[in-house]
């Protein structure tokens, strides 16, 4: 009866040992001085390497969660009342247009912002450009010997009934990558030809991937042919050293615009403020180019050293990031009434 | 024949005649009114207050849309069909376990192999198998087979099916275990066939198990959204993927919150079902008045022979499945540079050192508080009668019901403001693991009460014992198997489920699964495969050590009969 006793006493000071440190968990509320919390919608790999240099030269540390653009902005619409971060870093500029609708953004331009060209910033500094990406082809060059063919250099070589369930790309509903795909297409033939080629497009779709570079690791090991990708996530994979060519489309391509800015409501502005200005020095582009980092610097006097980041030969179309805002959920909703939706 | 109902307590207030019932009462209702209600109310309010003023607008809206009616009807074909595959090929595992003379390292084998799908995250098996079935995959290619596409429904129903099976393997062996094996022998000696005997004794007592198992399956698969997310391609829409897909990628927090409503309508359905079913027979085969103890009995000669071709099957196949992660976790680069390396594990430990801990911290206070929680509802619902019972029940699994992502984006919206200011803590994550995976505790610990006769608790009742001593020295001791079930289920779902908190994670806190997700959809394929047997093992380990640390706390709480309990798992 006692030993019972006894264990029946241990068992239950285990529970009150755990009750304590889950209620301790309510009070843990407190602010790290000298650090900085971020949500990254830049992929942990690169943002891990560009924010040990930022902590090297201001001793800031940061801490950070990777989101999907989507996800981050849903969640700093929800945490308005109490933001839980200083800063995003990175993701489409279209996600801060649509965030400072919202009003989650702070208003700070950075130090040397004036270096910046125009296009890749926020006229009321909301948000600081810090790379840009264009689309690109990726295609499994096994696939290609294979069939015979050269690397698709137009938008309609992908149409060729060879690449028939052989495509892979991002889904219009969760990718920046996808929707730039529209925005592309809408800015060279209209609107409604835009959804009559994506509808025959659709015809070789194996799988709409998730994330926008979802589909590469599956052209890259020959489970998919080809696919339409920014040209970081295409760099990044080749560089594992899989046998893939990058082809860049006749009729031109469009870019996505990296951006970063601060939370309305920051617990640690000034150490977010000291983001922002660091990320508008040429530091930052040196940083990404040193770590084969694949966006193309949003400063100009960044020397890029990678020839695939040379855009002389590329059909680069401007599209305006307003435009982008506003547009994307119609595109979207119209993608899932004709594209998908047979 | 009906279970007795326990003495009616006089016409005296609750907190006189049963103080200890009313204080777990008031306590229940108190973490549900926080961490259940809250939530929900507000994003109930997110979802039908538009400008402050009631409105049907966010619902009509996402109903409208064709493709999402089709994601309801993908819904329910799915959760059906994987409820019905994963409880049969759970009974044939348990049969195998429990009723058949295999050597015993050959049914430790088998319980190993198929907690293998459960500790790992959802994602991981989705990606194994599209690499063995997908489009060039290795098996087809093995096998000579053309044209076939896993994406779509088969793929979902498969990965799932292998995903969630051990969950009904778990309850209905644990079940099939408390049986008292002198019914089969009572069967056997009045004449009946050995088919007879599985079919008029084994089967019909085992109905809570296989009703328990179709109801945690079904809603299991309903609130699945990684596998289809993976596997579904455009092809088979279901909604809480067309929900999860909405928040995150459209950034349409009421339409996702809208879409996800339909589902409570088909998890409240199966759910009384399920009650219905149950509620009117008997189950009780634990009466304190067992004979000598005897083994039970052979099941018919054929049957064993398909079960034991159809559980070799499946080991064969979830190995190789695993096979490929660990291949995968051990060569520099995936299918192209196959060198040994052990750069990924390098890795792991050295940037996913805080995820580690955190998980383990996490899931460790969890799965403590979660049982306690799930033994109490469980045997205040299943036992006392009381006002607003169907709705504690009812209530306890609303969270489970829910698709994860609603309920993490829910806790996110709920404890956001003052005054319970929760985001970004350790809090908000045990949490939401708490009250969404208890559900399996809970209908364990009833299935099991249901087979035990409350004569022995009324017996220690008029022998002068206090609801609490009654509880503590009769009833748990009885129960220990079914919570025990429930707990390593818990304790393995907040090891690997993502859903929910994937919504939950912050800069303080972060999870394993959210860092193999990230590798994935950074392409660092191994790295991933490294992550999650690193979480594998751990979850392998702390269940093993869960085990023993039980076993030694309880051991004179057993009746001899749990002794074959311990083959189920490693």
């Amino acid at each position: 009866m006692k030993q019972v006793l006894k264990r029946l006493v241990v068992i239950s000071l285990v529970i009150l040992t755990a009750t304590a440190l889950f209620a301790a968990g309510v009070k843990e509320e407190k602010k790290v001085g000298g650090s900085l919390n971020v949500y990254s919608i830049m992929p942990e790999k690169y943002a891990t390497k560009i924010f040990e240099e930022f902590t090297k030269d201001t001793g800031i540390k940061v801490n950070f969660v990777r989101l999907s653009s989507g996800e981050a902005l849903a969640r700093l619409i929800a945490e308005k009342a109490n933001p839980q971060v200083d800063a995003l870093w990175g993701g489409p500029a279209d996600t801060y247009e649509a965030g400072i609708l919202e009003g989650v953004f702070e208003s700070y331009v950075p130090s040397e912002a004036a270096k910046v060209p125009a296009q890749f910033k926020s006229p009321d500094g909301y948000w600081t450009g810090i790379g840009i990406i264009p689309l690109t082809f990726l295609t499994n060059a096994k696939f290609l010997k294979d069939h015979g063919l050269n690397p698709p250099t137009s938008w309609n070589d992908l149409l060729d009934p060879a690449y028939k369930n052989g495509l892979q790309m991002a889904d219009v509903r969760t990718s920046g990558t996808a929707t730039e795909r529209i925005y592309s297409l809408v800015n060279i033939w209209g609107e409604d030809e835009a959804y009559r080629y994506q509808k025959k497009l659709h015809e070789n779709i194996q799988l709409y991937t998730k994330g926008g570079a979802g589909g590469a690791m599956p052209i890259a090991t020959g489970q998919a042919a080809s696919g339409v990708f920014y040209i970081v996530d295409a760099l990044d994979i080749q560089q594992q050293g899989y046998d893939l060519v990058i082809s860049y489309p006749k009729e031109g391509v469009s870019y996505g615009v990296e951006g970063s800015g601060i939370v309305k409501g920051a617990k640690n502005l000034e150490a977010a403020k000291a983001l922002m200005d660091w990320a508008s020095t040429k530091r930052l582009g040196d940083v990404m180019v040193a770590n084969l980092i694949n966006y193309i610097p949003t400063r100009p006097d960044v020397v890029v050293t990678n020839p695939a980041l040379d855009m002389s030969k590329v059909k680069l179309i401007d599209v305006n990031i307003a435009w982008k805002g506003e547009k994307r959920n119609y595109f979207v909703e119209r993608w899932i009434e004709e594209v998908i939706q047979n | 024949m009906r279970i007795p109902a326990l003495p009616k307590s006089t016409k005296r207030s609750l907190i006189k005649s049963d103080p200890v019932l009313y204080s777990a009462m008031v306590a229940v209702w108190l973490s549900f009114a926080v961490f259940i209600f809250l939530p929900l109310l507000s994003l109930l309010w997110t979802t039908f207050f538009v400008n402050g003023t009631f409105s049907f607008a966010n619902i009509k809206k996402v109903w409208s849309a064709k493709y999402n009616v089709r994601a309801l009807y993908g819904s329910l074909i799915l959760a059906t069909a994987v409820s019905v595959s994963g409880t049969l090929l759970g009974y044939i595992f348990a049969l195998a376990v429990t009723r058949t003379t295999l050597p015993k390292p050959l049914k430790v084998l088998l319980g190993a192999v198929t907690i293998l799908p459960l500790i790992s995250p959802p994602f991981t098996s989705s990606i194994s198998l599209t690499l063995a079935l997908g489009p060039n995959g290795m098996l087809l290619k093995a096998l000579g087979i053309k044209n076939f596409s896993i994406y779509g429904f088969i793929g979902i129903w498969i990965s799932e099916t292998l995903t969630y099976f051990p969950v009904a393997f778990m309850v209905i062996s644990a079940i099939l275990n408390t049986m008292a094996a002198t019914l089969d022998d009572a069967a056997l000696s009045l004449g009946a066939s050995r088919w007879r005997m599985l079919r008029t004794v084994t089967i019909p007592l085992s109905l809570p198990g296989i009703g328990n198992s179709i109801l945690l399956l079904f809603g299991a698969s309903l609130a699945d959204f990684a596998t289809p997310l993976i596997l579904g391609g455009h092809t088979f829409p279901v909604l809480p993927t067309e929900a999860y897909l909405l928040i995150t990628g459209m950034f349409d927090l009421k339409g996702g919150a809208a879409l996800s409503f339909l589902l409570l309508v088909p998890a409240l359905v199966v759910f009384f079902l399920q009650r219905q079913l149950l509620g009117t027979k008997s189950f009780v085969s634990v009466t304190g008045k067992n004979g000598a103890r005897t083994e039970f009995a052979q099941l018919p000669k054929t049957l064993v022979v398909a079960i034991s071709a159809i559980c070799t099957i499946m080991v064969v196949f979830i190995i190789y499945l695993y096979a490929i992660i660990l291949w995968g976790s051990f060569v520099k680069v995936w299918s192209v540079n196959n060198t040994f390396t052990f750069e990924h594990y390098r890795y792991v430990f050295k940037h996913g050192r805080k995820a580690i801990g955190d998980t383990l911290l996490i899931a460790f206070l969890s799965t403590v508080i979660g049982s306690v929680l799930a033994v109490v509802i469980g045997y205040i619902t299943q036992r006392k009668t009381f006002i607003g019972k169907r709705f504690m029940e009812f209530s306890s699994m609303l969270n489970y019901a829910l698709p994860g992502t609603v309920v993490g984006i829910a806790y996110i919206i709920g404890f956001n403001r003052k005054p319970i200011l929760l985001t970004g803590t350790l809090t908000i994550l045990v949490a939401a693991y708490v009250f969404r995976y208890y559900a399996t505790g809970i209908r364990s610990v009833v299935a099991s009460l249901e087979q035990i006769d409350p004569a022995l608790e009324e017996a220690s009742l008029s022998l002068g014992a206090g609801t609490l001593r009654t509880f503590t020295h009769v009833t748990i001791p009885l129960i220990i198997p079914a919570v025990f079930a429930g707990m390593r289920y818990l304790f393995i779902h907040c090891m690997t489920a993502i859903s929910a908190t994937i919504f939950l994670v912050s800069v303080r806190w972060t999870l394993l699964t959210t860092r193999i997700l990230e590798s994935m959809t950074e392409l660092q394929f191994s790295q991933a495969s490294a992550f999650s047997i690193v979480l594998i093992v751990i979850v392998f380990a702390a269940d093993a050590i869960m085990h023993r640390a039980l076993g030694m706390i309880t051991a004179n709480f057993h009746r001899p009969q749990e002794a074959s309990y311990e083959i189920i798992g490693a």
